[in-house]
């Protein structure tokens, strides 16, 4: 018995003592438990994000049929209506706020239901991509139904249609819209764990102490370690295309945009992961920290499921996440051909990634205190 | 040998809060020394040595190495052109070859050594194409004394070169130690043994607390503070004890041996005689010469082993 205590007790020691494995048993598990437990939380408000935009203006003001579809769908407690301006245009208005769901009433639309052919249409992503578009849908369907029936007072005849239009051109499946994602998150994890993994490594086998008895300077490692990464990035990139093209026939490719965001990515992350690297003393400690940094902004990033069906507060710390504007940037411009939404999104990356670079090389403990 | 002093160092204090880690040191290193900083763990010696190589700031006092201030960022810039540096406790990359390791580091540097007359020069041509990581613990340290080399150093520091080596290995660091000193190149070593100091160095300054307590050659500081040469009647117990103290009253005994100073150069021959002529039994006769340990013990009234203070 006295043995198996010793055991216990060492093994114990042990585990107290590591600081990877202490994150692994306890912190992570917790970590997951809170964001999922954040993420698909519904006691927030459980409604789907629906744009409006109402065309049929009458005097200034919506139409009185108009305004009874909207009212309609406003009490099914199901959609959280945010009003589109009429005078928006549409397709510039999806484009650059990247809106996934949108109705839109048009111009003409009360005096199309007395001669009973009126519709509207609905603009959403694939249900493929986004499951909520299709439960979206039924209700929108169901609430012209109705509107139908209070209209005519019976059903048929068919007052209003829907007609639903994807918002994406090509005839993309799930695969497409994953795949960037997957980029996204691999050029994250590529670049958070290589660079921290790398300088932590380095400087316990004495190799940056040895390094910087040479002329090589302190900038001159990081942007060597931050090219790396990017090689990196790009052997992995090349990978998953390859894959999902032979596998899965993905459709998906990248374009000049994508790669420019791409190569922006595999500035930013590393650079990230040289200013996290700064304040990790051991090989240990070094997973623990990229995990801690790499998998909220995995789950809060829409790498893996849309920014919409968080809570508003996580869609919040989102937005100062830089996979966000990846992952945004990478299907503006590989699904929806969006190049505008590619160029701002990369531009917001580039410049994270800049000041990530300068702050590590302002900090990174190239010599000893 | 010129006299061309290579490294200056005056008053040399360097502070961690309240703890003074070196406490005014001085001294200067000549062209072409093999110098040794020696001391026990703590005694400050890497981080005299760090702040040479510009891995450190000082906190007071001046530092020149080849005529450079190391508090001097342009001066910083040649120092590090120009000095070899073997960090204590370095290793490189284990996935690298001898070569590509060597290659690496040389690429550091605007010129330098040729690579495959470095890997001749530290014996290692039959393991150039070895992975570092399947190399023995000697033959790395052979490698890192290659990698201070590559550029081609005025001045090569040498931090603990030997340190966790096997006697084997560490005969074979002396040699390559030994080699360099032949090209006539500077080199400061700084080392816990003793042993190792007395060997190979010209020059050696005694280390201990962040002060200076000794300074000269070897040989100076074995005259000056070593003591005197002793006898040593092993296993002679009290009956040769008894017989030696007639003539030599400074005998003692310890653990069944006695020990004999030797004042004179009749003393050896009349101690070995008077051994003689009473048949006292003994197993072995040795004669010791004092050495830097001695000087280290008699300096601190300590003993240096494995570098802690005993």
């Amino acid at each position: 018995m006295k043995r198996i205590l010793a055991i216990i007790g060492g093994a114990l020691r042990v585990w107290f003592r590591s600081k990877h494995t202490i994150f692994w048993t306890l912190a992570f598990p917790l970590l997951l438990m809170l964001l999922f437990g954040a993420i698909f939380s519904v006691s927030e408000d459980p409604r789907f994000d629906f744009y409006v935009q109402n065309q049929d203006i009458i005097d200034g003001v919506p139409s009185p049929l108009s305004d009874t579809f909207v009212s309609m769908l406003n009490e099914t407690g199901v959609l959280k209506l945010k009003m589109v301006d009429a005078a928006e245009n549409t397709a510039e208005y999806i484009d650059e706020k990247g809106i996934e769901m949108l109705l839109l009433i048009p111009e003409g639309f009360q005096q199309s239901c007395f001669t009973q052919n009126a519709s509207v249409v609905l603009k959403t992503v694939p249900p493929e991509v986004d499951t909520s578009a299709a439960t979206v849908r039924g209700v929108v369907e169901q609430i012209a139904e109705y509107f139908n029936t209070v209209t005519t007072g019976e059903t048929p005849p068919q007052v209003v249609t829907v007609q639903s239009e994807s918002l994406v051109s090509e005839n993309y499946r799930f695969i497409d819209f994953f795949v960037p994602g997957l980029i996204g998150m691999t050029l994250m994890t590529t670049g958070i764990f290589g660079a921290i993994g790398w300088n932590t490594r380095n400087r316990e086998l004495g190799i940056l102490k040895k390094l910087a008895t040479t002329p090589l300077s302190k900038l001159e490692w990081i942007i060597g370690v931050i090219l790396f990464e990017m090689v990196m990035c790009a052997i992995s990139t090349v990978v998953i295309l390859t894959v999902g093209i032979l596998v899965f026939d993905l459709r998906v490719l990248p374009n000049i945009y994508s790669i420019i965001l791409i190569a922006a990515g595999a500035i930013t992350f590393p650079g990230m992961g040289m200013v996290i690297a700064r304040f990790v003393k051991e090989t240990d400690s070094a997973d623990a920290a990229a995990n801690a940094v790499s998998f909220p902004m995995m789950f809060l990033s829409g790498s893996f499921f849309p920014l919409e069906m968080m809570p508003d507060f996580l869609r919040e710390i989102a937005k100062v996440l830089p996979l966000t504007y990846v992952n945004n940037g990478l299907r503006a411009s590989m699904v929806y051909g969006n190049a505008s939404s590619a160029l701002y999104n990369t531009a917001i990356v580039l410049v994270v990634g800049i000041v990530f670079i300068i702050i590590g090389s302002l900090i990174t403990n190239w010599r000893e205190d | 040998m010129s006299k061309e002093a290579v490294i200056q160092v005056d008053s040399l204090v360097k502070k961690y809060g309240d703890l003074v880690a070196v406490n005014g040191v001085s001294f200067t290193v000549n062209r072409g020394e093999v110098f040794s900083f020696v001391g026990p763990n703590g005694a400050g010696k890497t981080t005299t040595v760090e702040i040479l190589v510009c891995l450190r700031d000082l906190t007071a006092g001046k530092a020149k190495v080849l005529g450079f201030d190391v508090s001097d960022r342009k001066g910083q810039q040649q120092i590090r052109k120009r000095v070899g540096v073997l960090p204590q406790d370095f290793n490189t990359f284990d996935l690298l070859t001898v070569k590509e390791n060597l290659s690496y580091y040389k690429k550091m540097y605007d010129g330098g050594m040729d690579i495959d007359e470095l890997i001749r020069l530290v014996d290692l041509e039959d393991k150039a194409k070895t992975l570092y990581k399947n190399l023995s613990g000697g033959l790395k340290k052979r490698l890192a004394i290659a990698i201070a080399l590559v550029n081609d150093p005025e001045v090569i520091f040498l931090d603990e070169p030997t340190t966790g080596l096997d006697p084997k290995a560490r005969r074979d660091v002396w040699d390559l130690i030994e080699g360099l000193r032949q090209q006539g190149k500077t080199i400061f070593l700084t080392t816990h043994y003793m042993d190792e100091a007395e060997v190979l160095s010209d020059r050696v300054i005694i280390i201990n607390y962040g002060k200076i307590i000794a300074d000269g050659t070897p040989s100076e500081l074995i005259l000056k503070h070593g003591g005197k040469t002793t006898l040593i009647v092993e296993e002679g117990g009290t009956e040769a004890h008894n017989v030696l103290r007639k003539k030599f009253p400074d005998s003692k005994i310890e653990n069944n041996d006695v020990l004999v100073p030797i004042n004179d150069k009749s003393d050896l021959p009349d101690a070995v005689m008077t051994l003689n002529d009473t048949k006292t039994k003994f197993a072995e006769l040795i004669v010791r010469r004092p050495n830097l340990e001695d000087v280290f013990l008699n300096l601190t009234g300590k003993k240096l082993v494995d570098g802690e203070l005993s």
